[in-house]
């Protein structure tokens, strides 16, 4: 379904060319929970951010359902991500001004989504904080916002940046864990530092240093 | 209700949007006072010898036995037909105006002369009488007797005033209810009391209409002579120069002013956008583009700025309205509480914000990287 060709990814630190990601060839399959796990450096999520359309490749390619992501115009990638991913950053970003429930809706504003979000959030054990703004949540409760957040829309892929790092072993693992039961038919890819965490995954891949490691 | 929709965002951050809203009022407010209470005073001028638009004086200078010349050059040549010719009197005084005192004059007619200018002068009614033939008495119009305080049986001139002298004390014995300035005595009076013992002459154009076509004639035909001609063609043009150098720092004052409130305007909105950084961002990698919130922006930005101008507009309007009520009406100043120039003076503030809005926008998202700022790379 994503398909990275070849793809590197290089940052200019100064005259220096950093490779955060060399010539990776990796396929996420629909349907897979794919994790991506690699010591901090390694390019993990740079590699993220390609699959997802956030970074352009600067050699390779990235196709999604067999359309190359960078040859689309910023309009329609903005597209892509809105209706067919969903994101959960390492730190949950919510938007202060609204509620939990008007947070998880963000990720698709249309009326015709709002039952589904207040489910995901009762499903996520938030029914009764729908109505609280960020700053009156826990840690754990904001990320599982971002949890609901994502999943809204029954996105084909779910990218997952170190969704754990600011949690608790046992806050990670649910949250792990909620993003793993309510995927449905979508794939996740999570990236981690935490082998703990991608107890469930279907397949795992190791980065070092901007490779894939066989 | 949409979450990213504009009305929510406004609610929520009312803390953000109203103080820039009331910076754009009191911009707004501001603006309207200083340019409509300078309007005022031209705009006074005109008001208080509007009369001179409804006849034309003609006076000799120095010498009085030139009058009856005078009279036969504009009863012979004048191309406008003539609606009356009367021959007067006339002494000063003064009225009040917002600036400082204005001189006036008190003119002096025979009876049916009288009667015939009270109704050129749009007169509805008459509260009291005419002045009687020979008796130190005066009618006065209903704007100055508000002007100078004065009511029946009040004295208009006098022989301890030195503004407003006359041998004797010169009564009040009518009000004359209309829109225009005047003050009318009787002629006799005035010919046995006061001094320069010269006759002057009113002409008024048969058809009101023609009057200033009337005024141009007499302007041109005794331009050089020692006579003076007396229009409002004259008042209105030594108005217009006499405000022009006002009306240039007054340009200059109210372009400060725009600049120095959209500076503030800019910083504080650029500081707003800067805390709404990690918004952007995550919008952005949740899968907005940037056009779209570029829009969003925009929409809130110029739902603010044009907010804050109408409000502002209907706050001057209000002000104005307390104003005139409280201050200018009682003392018959000239205000025009829907002076169009003054709102069109304001126009440049909202335009100006706008575009420091926008301007600090373009230079924001032309470069922006969510990723860095998801990442906290950046904030
Ligand atoms: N904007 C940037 N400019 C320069 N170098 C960068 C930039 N972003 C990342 N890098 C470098 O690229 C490499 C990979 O970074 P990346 O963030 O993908 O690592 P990671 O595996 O996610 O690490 P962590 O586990 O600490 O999050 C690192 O060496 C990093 O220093
Ligand atoms: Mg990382």
């Amino acid at each position: 379904m994503i398909r990275a060709t070849g793809a590197s990814l290089v940052y200019r630190d100064h005259e220096r060319e950093v490779f955060a990601c060399r010539s990776v060839d990796i396929e996420v399959v629909p349907g897979e929970f794919l994790g991506i796990l690699g010591p901090s450096g390694s390019g993990k999520s740079s590699l993220l951010y390609l699959l997802s359309g956030l970074k352009m490749p600067t050699s390779g390619s990235i196709t999604f359902e067999g359309q190359d992501l960078h040859k689309l115009n910023d309009a329609q990638r903005a597209e892509t991500r809105l209706t067919s991913f969903g994101f959960v950053f390492q730190y949950p970003y919510l938007l202060g001004y609204l509620n939990a429930l008007e947070n998880v809706m963000v990720a698709r504003p249309e009326p015709g989504f709002r039952e589904q979000a207040k489910a995901l959030l009762f499903s996520l054990g938030l029914e009764s904080k729908q109505g609280r703004l960020p700053h009156e949540l826990s840690g754990g409760e904001r990320q599982r916002v971002c949890v609901a957040r994502a999943l809204l829309g029954e996105p084909k892929v779910i990218f997952a940046d170190e969704p754990t790092a600011n949690l608790d072993h046992a806050n990670g693992l649910q949250v792990v864990q909620l993003l793993n039961q309510h995927r449905g038919d979508g794939s996740l890819v999570m990236v981690t530092h935490d082998p703990s965490m991608l107890a469930e995954a279907d397949r795992i891949v190791r980065l070092e240093d901007g490779h894939l490691a066989p | 209700m949409n979450p990213l929709g504009t009305p929510i965002y406004l609610r929520r951050n009312a803390s953000r949007t109203l103080p820039l809203m009331g910076v754009i009022v009191l911009a707004v407010l501001l603006i309207c006072a200083i340019v409509s209470l300078i309007n005022s005073i031209p705009l006074s001028v005109k008001t208080i010898y509007k009369y001179t638009s409804l006849m034309m004086g003609v006076t000799p200078r120095g010498e009085a036995d030139r009058t009856p010349q005078i009279k036969r050059i504009i009863e012979k040549e004048c191309p406008v037909p003539i609606g009356r010719l009367a021959l007067c009197r006339a002494s000063s005084t003064e009225v009040q105006a917002l600036v400082g005192k204005w001189q006036f004059v008190v003119i002096a007619f025979d009876r049916p002369d009288l009667e015939y200018v009270l109704k050129r002068m749009g007169t509805t009614s008459l509260v009291g009488r005419l002045p009687e033939v020979g008796r130190p008495e005066a009618v006065i119009s209903e704007p100055v007797s508000r002007n100078l305080k004065l009511k029946l049986g009040d004295i208009l001139l006098g022989p301890d005033r030195q503004d407003a002298y006359s041998p004797q004390n010169v009564k009040v014995v009518g009000i004359a209810r209309t829109s225009n300035w005047f003050m009318f005595a009787d002629r006799e009076y005035y010919t046995m009391n006061h001094f320069p013992p010269i006759d002057f002459i009113l002409v008024t154009a048969k058809n009101p209409a023609r009057q200033a076509e009337m005024d141009r004639w007499a302007l041109r035909r005794f331009k050089g002579d020692r006579t003076q001609v007396i229009s409002y063609l004259e008042i209105e043009r030594q108005a217009n120069e006499m405000f022009k150098t006002l009306y240039k720092i007054l340009d200059v004052v109210i372009g400060i002013l725009v600049v120095v409130i959209t500076l503030m305007m800019g910083m504080l909105i650029n500081i707003y956008l800067g805390q709404r950084t990690h918004e952007f961002a995550l919008l952005q990698a949740l899968g907005y583009s940037t056009k779209t919130l570029v829009t969003r922006v925009i929409k809130e930005t110029a739902l603010v700025v044009i907010g804050g101008w109408l409000l502002g507009v209907i706050c001057s309007i209000a002000m104005l309205n307390v104003v005139d009520h409280w201050l200018m009406y009682p003392n018959a100043y000239a205000l025009d509480i829907t002076d169009r120039t003054a709102l069109a003076y304001t126009i440049p503030v909202p335009i100006a914000i706008f575009s420091a809005a926008l301007l600090t926008l373009w230079t924001r998202f032309r470069r922006f990287d969510p990723v860095g700022v998801v990442e906290r790379r950046l904030v």
